[in-house]
């Protein structure tokens, strides 16, 4: 674990911490922390931006019920994540899992600051991802996007850690057939190779 | 990824190393290893370029219009709102008891006071004597009385009656009746009478030593 990741789950602890004493201050604080990346974890699972807040709101009661109970054998936010995760199956298994196409947003619900650069980025990766089954999505985001360990994931997706490997290879191989050859190549140029 | 004979196991291992390396959660060691392979290596180098887009585009924000501030407020609300029925249940809760109490308390009362009102309204006569009270032969006035054994009955109480005697103790096992005046009489007089009367065997003052 970096030095920055140990510093931050340091502070979510004694946030946990003050959270358990009935401390609402320290709740809004952690539901801010990690209000966006929960946002881009669960928008993995769905595009509903009705259902991601409910279940945002579901995580976020759990983890103000249960946070005194919190053993600290991982990473707080592998514990919220997984907390996440399981409210978001829950709810689209109540549900039925109707994501939103992109294309089906409006304009004006995409940011206004979204450069081109940035929108040609999320139409290459929306075309990978909707390759992926919503366990592979799920694991994509959280070694990449979030930067999970494996044994992480496996704790947040409560299965093996060879199951976690298996997904992230078959998404892995997925993707790089999938997806267009680095589009336009400029973006690519951004990322020095070493 | 287009693996050669003599790079298989190390395009393996660079792909096994990409992911960790871009988290910066691969060693030192591992990462310069992984800079190395790719300086030689166009498929991985392809490969790792894929997989560094693939982080720049995860770690995009979302695009869904989801504000935190008023999921933050619905959540406090979600808890303002459970709390309040908390205390609305042990309000609740805490006046059905209170109520039951009362009830209860009223019941007893109520049982009390039908127990007494019978106890009150029965003979004040008691069907039994205490210790302290006083022997029936002790009683001044007490004349021990043996009526003849074919007197009739209702001679007897006729006799009692107009002498105005009450029986209070027997009869005994010689057929002997202690008789007490229901009213303030000479014990003589009385005695005197009731040895006059037909059916009389036996009349004696009870407190008088033999």
């Amino acid at each position: 674990m970096k030095d920055a990741d140990i510093d931050a789950d340091e502070t979510d602890r004694l946030l946990l911490q003050r959270l358990a004493a009935g401390d609402r201050a320290a709740l809004a604080t952690l539901y801010r922390s990690y209000h966006g990346r929960l946002c881009r974890f669960l928008s993995r699972l769905t595009r509903r931006a009705d259902v991601i807040e409910e279940v945002i709101n579901d995580c976020f009661w759990v983890v103000w019920q249960k946070a005194e109970g919190f053993k600290g054998e991982s990473r707080v936010s592998t514990w919220i994540i997984g907390i996440a995760y399981r409210c978001g199956l829950k709810a689209l298994r109540q549900r039925g899992d109707e994501p939103v196409d992109d294309e089906g947003l409006p304009e004006d619900r995409l940011p206004s600051h979204d450069p081109g650069e940035d929108r040609e980025l999320r139409d290459w990766l929306s075309k990978g991802m909707e390759r992926l089954s919503a366990n592979q999505r799920v694991v994509v985001e959280l070694v990449y996007g979030v930067g999970h360990t494996l044994d992480d994931v496996a704790a947040i997706m409560q299965c093996p850690v060879g199951t976690v490997k298996a997904r992230l290879f078959h998404a892995r191989v997925k993707l790089r057939n999938v997806l267009p050859a680095l589009a336009g190549d400029q973006l690519t140029q951004k990322e020095s190779v070493p | 990824m287009k693996l050669t004979k003599n790079t298989d196991r190390d395009c393996a291992q660079a792909w096994e190393a990409m992911p960790w390396v871009l988290q910066d959660s691969a060693s030192p060691e591992q990462s310069a290893w992984l800079t190395d392979h790719l300086a030689h290596c166009e498929a991985c180098r392809q490969e790792f370029a894929q997989q560094s887009q693939l982080r720049l585009a995860l770690a995009l924000p979302t695009d869904l219009p989801l504000d935190p501030e008023a999921g933050l407020k619905r959540l406090l609300g979600r808890i303002d709102a459970a709390e309040t029925e908390v205390a609305h249940v042990q309000v609740r809760s805490g006046t059905w008891f209170t109520r039951a109490l009362v009830a209860a308390v009223l019941v007893q009362a109520l049982g009390i006071g039908v127990l007494g009102v019978k106890l009150w309204s029965e003979d004040a006569a008691q069907n039994y004597r205490t210790l302290s009270a006083p022997t029936p032969a002790a009683m001044p006035g007490a004349i021990h009385v043996v009526p003849d054994a074919g007197m009739k009955l209702a001679d007897w109480d006729s006799l009692l009656h107009s002498l105005q005697l009450q029986v209070v103790s027997g009869p005994n096992d010689v057929g002997a009746y202690t008789v007490v005046p229901a009213h303030a009489a000479s014990t003589t007089d009385t005695l005197q009478q009731l040895r006059s009367k037909h059916g009389i065997r036996l009349a004696e003052p009870a407190t008088s030593s033999p």
